[in-house]
């Protein structure tokens, strides 16, 4: 039986805190919104940094990219700490199933030898990548300007080593439970010829001053190395009586087309900004042209790897007929500035 | 291609321990493309000496996948409350309208400290040498991010009804006495990655956590206050992680090598006076703001400062060779009046704060005469029924001045010496040809320290006679601060009061 | 005061997840004194407090991951001395 319910009900003074009235109009508004516009502080800062005693505390110099309002961006996932909790839940839940039912049945083991070696010489050691990854997105958690992206960069911190820590698991799962296969990755990241391009590559960005060129750059590589080895090896796997390898492969795929959701809005953001949209794609630019063909060569030196262990993938071929203006998502919404 | 099963071995599982640390100091490598140095730029500038990063402990060890797992649950079950409450129109239901100037005081000074650190953990995540304190500190980063987030939501509902919380970020950039919580952790912030570990996660998350947050969220389980006592008791469980993390920042640090017990022991003597100084708020929060109080400041910082910590920790750590710190001596002695000093302050001053404050009645004055019998009937309870005496008489009295800061933390300068309690204690210091006012031994000590840091400080009082802050004149200033009619003043008569007392009223008409 | 006699102390959640946890602390920790606040529950006992996984699985008749503790805490005062697969223990080290 439905009945409604009467309520005495008290006007309320205002609908949401003042600065997003003054932002949007006095209405409801999303959790995310109220727990991410005007969060940072913005001014009277009490000491400069030991650190770095050019810079205040929070400062847009951290960075050549800049916007006018910070908030112009917002993300478009619309995570804030809660719902960003849950979906990562949802998504190790499905990956935990996926592990589990590999190791069950010991289908890792059970995987045609190219693709083990695969996942043995190419695919864990990206545990390492992952890691680099992470000291990169958490640099923008401190440094980017403004809650909004800031969030994006804490969340995407947290996502890396969410990455790594998943393939460790089908490292360990792969040596049966043991910690042999970590250690073979490991080795590998350090001094397999097929890994060293990447690694330098890791190395010399997480060095960078400029914490979104370093995230920028990052996702150049990731921008070649999650379509080529994850979502681009899924076909062959199914056809290849690998099927193991799709299954753990999808969780990473969707996992990246989560991440280009933002990067992708504040790329877009940067380049249309109404004071600093010229400076910003000039900019965007110069990480194209300093970092886009270092990524290619790299990644290049993976396919050959993959191709080694799985010639009928046709992987270097593959990424060789990737589009010069597809190699980065992005590239494109620069216009011409992009190299 | 191998189409046989393996052999049948059973599966083997890696001891916790293991699990844990090849998912997390495991992937971490040595760079060779790049310098070290490069990498890592400010773990060497403040003396600190690591010889073995891998000599952390990780005490709480969650991966990602159970750290989302366990979070999503909780906040799960927090939203839940907080959902129910609004839709109950719980906040009817409070002790009294006053109890929420308490968690005014909490979103403008607490809630941005919470969102400075989920920012400069990020920092240590980023800059700290060891992947294990790395992810730790991480981890930290997401939670304190939590706790703004759920603090921001939780008292959402009250803003829609009442003063005081509508501008709480601006408010606490600009307003004179959240320079206060603002300059502390600027101090932790500005400062390098192992004195921010000391600072922050030693003395803030372990020292003295309990003193600044038990009367917080009690107080809002005795007030009525179901989803902030809900917010209290879900952050502990993180704030669990952040204790620990501190106790074993302090101890692998002290471990490495003794040229750093010096270091560490200066660290914990000026972290405990600035948090302790901070903690001035919370004092006169819990022993006036209160409608139904906890217990008094002093009973507060004898169990919870006293007890646990000096009786507890540190003589854990005189293994060590830290001692308790400097000036704590004169933190006792003060237990008796620094509530009565600070709400005095507030009292006199509300006029131009984002929250209203009110004279004891004498119920009040009695409970406060049985916590503190020695004191309170000879020093404080005069000033009080002076202020009843002029409020009987149809006005309330305000400072009309503005009140001298402490360089360093930035109060009034309203304590008194130890052994004068009638005497002002005031300090000076000498830099550059300028002279420099503190308001006690400790924060001369401070200042004495590092001048070159304090003489930087934007001190609200000084920004306001410089005309840096709105204009001349006070509506000017309070135009600038974002307050708005009934936020600051006198509670009795301001439109909180009468919408309660208009809700509650018993003389109206059945269904009024 | 040494290590041993220094009050350690656990606050939980007073739930009905956690019964069967308060119960297991009480039968395995003898000295443990037990206080209810609302909502709360303070195990606290001289030295040291330990958790023992298959104490709690006898109560909970199920399995329980020591991981879980994470929903269980509220706050604690000591040193999370040991935190494995099977045990955790609060105490002070020194």
């Amino acid at each position: 039986m439905q009945y409604e319910l009467r309520h005495q009900v008290i006007p309320a003074k205002r609908q949401t805190y003042q600065n997003v009235i003054d932002r949007l109009g006095d209405q409801p508004v999303s959790r995310y919104l109220e727990g991410t516009l005007d969060v940072q502080p913005r001014e009277h800062f009490h000491y400069r940094p030991t650190w770095m005693p050019n810079r205040e505390l929070y400062d847009e110099r951290f960075s050549a990219l800049r916007l006018t309002d910070s908030y112009r961006f917002t993300d478009p996932r619309q995570y804030y700490y809660t719902t960003y909790v849950a979906a990562r839940a949802g998504l190790h839940d499905d990956f935990g199933k996926t592990l589990s039912y590999l190791e069950e049945r010991a289908l890792l083991a059970r995987l045609p030898a190219g693709w083990q070696a695969l996942l043995s010489s190419i695919v864990v050691p990206l545990r390492h990548y992952e890691s680099g990854a992470q000291l990169v997105s958490v640099a923008g958690a401190r440094f980017a300007y403004g809650t909004s992206l800031e969030q994006c960069c804490s969340f995407a911190a947290f996502d890396r080593i969410g990455n790594a820590q998943m393939l460790s698991r089908v490292g360990i799962a792969l040596g049966g439970g043991t910690r042999d296969e970590l250690e073979t990755a490991k080795r590998a990241w350090v001094d397999g010829a097929h890994l060293q391009p990447l690694r330098r590559l890791v190395e010399e960005i997480m060095v960078l001053d400029d914490w979104a060129e370093s995230l920028l750059a990052i996702d150049l590589v990731d921008s070649l190395v999650y379509p080529l080895v994850y979502r681009g090896l899924d076909e062959h796997a199914l056809l290849g009586g690998a099927v193991a390898y799709s299954l753990v492969a999808q969780h990473f795929s969707a996992w990246f087309a989560d991440q280009r959701k933002w990067i992708d809005a504040l790329v877009a953001t940067w380049a249309t900004d109404p004071e600093h949209a010229t400076a910003n794609r000039a900019a965007l630019g110069h990480v194209l042209a300093t970092w886009a063909g270092r990524a290619y060569s790299a990644v290049a030196a993976l396919a050959a790897a993959v191709d080694n262990h799985l010639p009928m993938a046709e992987t270097s071929a593959a990424l060789a007929a990737t589009a010069e203006s597809r190699r980065s998502p992005w590239a494109s919404l620069i216009g011409g500035a992009a190299s | 291609m191998s189409t046989e099963s393996p052999s049948a071995a059973p599966r083997k599982k890696l001891p916790l321990k293991e699990r844990y640390a090849l998912l997390t100091r495991d992937l971490d490598w040595e760079p060779s493309y790049v310098d070290r140095e490069q990498l890592y730029p400010f773990t060497r500038y403040e003396g600190i000496k690591i010889h073995d990063w891998d000599g952390w402990q990780d005490p709480f060890r969650l991966t990602v996948d159970a750290y989302s797992k366990y979070q999503a649950e909780k906040d799960k079950r927090l939203y839940a409350v907080v959902d129910g409450f609004a839709q109950g129109q719980g906040h009817l239901t409070l002790s009294d309208a006053s109890y929420l100037n308490s968690i005014k005081l909490f979103i403008q000074g607490v809630t941005p400290l919470e969102y400075a650190a989920h920012r400069h953990f990020a920092f240590l995540a980023r800059h700290l040498e060891g992947p294990a304190p790395r992810f730790a500190a991480l981890c930290q980063s997401i939670d304190e991010l939590r706790h703004t987030q759920t603090q921001i939501h939780t008292i959402s509902n009250y803003n829609k009804y009442y003063s005081g919380f509508h501008s709480w970020s601006k408010m606490h950039d600009r307003v004179w006495y959240l320079a206060i919580p603002k300059s502390f952790f600027d101090d932790a912030m500005s400062a390098g990655p192992f004195e921010f570990l000391i600072s922050i996660s030693f003395s803030f998350e372990y020292l003295l956590t309990n003193l600044l947050f038990v009367p917080f969220m009690s107080g809002a389980s005795f007030n009525g206050d179901t989803p902030t006592m809900s917010f209290g008791f879900s952050a502990q469980s993180d704030e669990s992680r952040h204790m620990t993390l501190g106790l074993e920042a302090i101890k692998f640090l002290l471990e490495q090598d003794e040229d750093n017990v010096p270091i560490i022991q200066d660290w914990v003597d000026k972290w405990f006076w600035r948090a302790y100084r901070v903690s001035a708020l919370v004092a006169a929060m819990m022993d006036y703001m209160l409608p139904k109080p906890v217990m008094s400041w002093k009973e507060a910082f004898e169990l919870y400062f006293e007890d646990q910590m000096l009786g507890g920790l540190f003589p854990d750590l005189d293994f060590y060779g830290i001692r308790p710190p400097r000036h704590v001596d004169d933190a006792i002695a003060e237990k008796e009046h620094l509530s009565h000093q600070v709400y005095k302050i507030f009292h006199n001053f509300s006029s131009v704060a984002a929250f209203t404050t009110k004279t004891p009645d004498d119920a009040h004055l009695d409970w406060l005469s049985e916590q503190y019998p020695d004191t309170f009937d000879t020093h404080h309870r005069p000033t009080w029924e002076k202020h009843q005496r002029v409020e009987a008489g149809g006005r309330r009295m305000f400072f009309q001045g503005l009140p001298q800061q402490c360089q360093v933390c930035q109060l009034p300068i309203s304590f008194t010496e130890k052994d004068d309690p009638g005497k002002l204690s005031f300090r000076r210091s000498e830099f550059r040809g300028e002279t420099f006012h503190t308001c006690s031994d400790g924060c001369k000590w401070i200042f004495d320290r590092e001048p070159e840091k304090y003489v930087q400080a934007w001190l609200p009082v000084h920004q306001i006679l410089k005309g840096d802050c709105g204009g001349p004149t006070i509506p000017d200033v309070l135009a600038w601060y974002g307050i708005q009619t009934g936020d600051n003043g006198e509670y009795t008569g301001s439109p909180d009061e009468q919408f309660w007392r208009a809700w509650h009223d018993p003389s109206l008409k059945h269904g009024e | 005061m040494n290590a041993a006699l220094r009050p350690v102390s656990i606050d939980l959640q007073e739930s009905e997840e956690n019964r069967a946890l308060i119960e297991a602390i009480e039968a395995d920790n003898p000295e443990v004194t037990t206080r209810h606040l609302p909502g709360l529950i303070k195990l606290q006992a001289p030295g040291q407090i330990v958790i023992n996984r298959e104490s709690l699985e006898e109560r909970l008749g199920h399995e329980w991951e020591t991981g879980e503790f994470q929903l269980a805490i509220v706050s604690y005062t000591g040193n999370v001395s040991e935190w494995d697969d099977d045990q955790i223990i609060v105490k002070w080290e020194h």
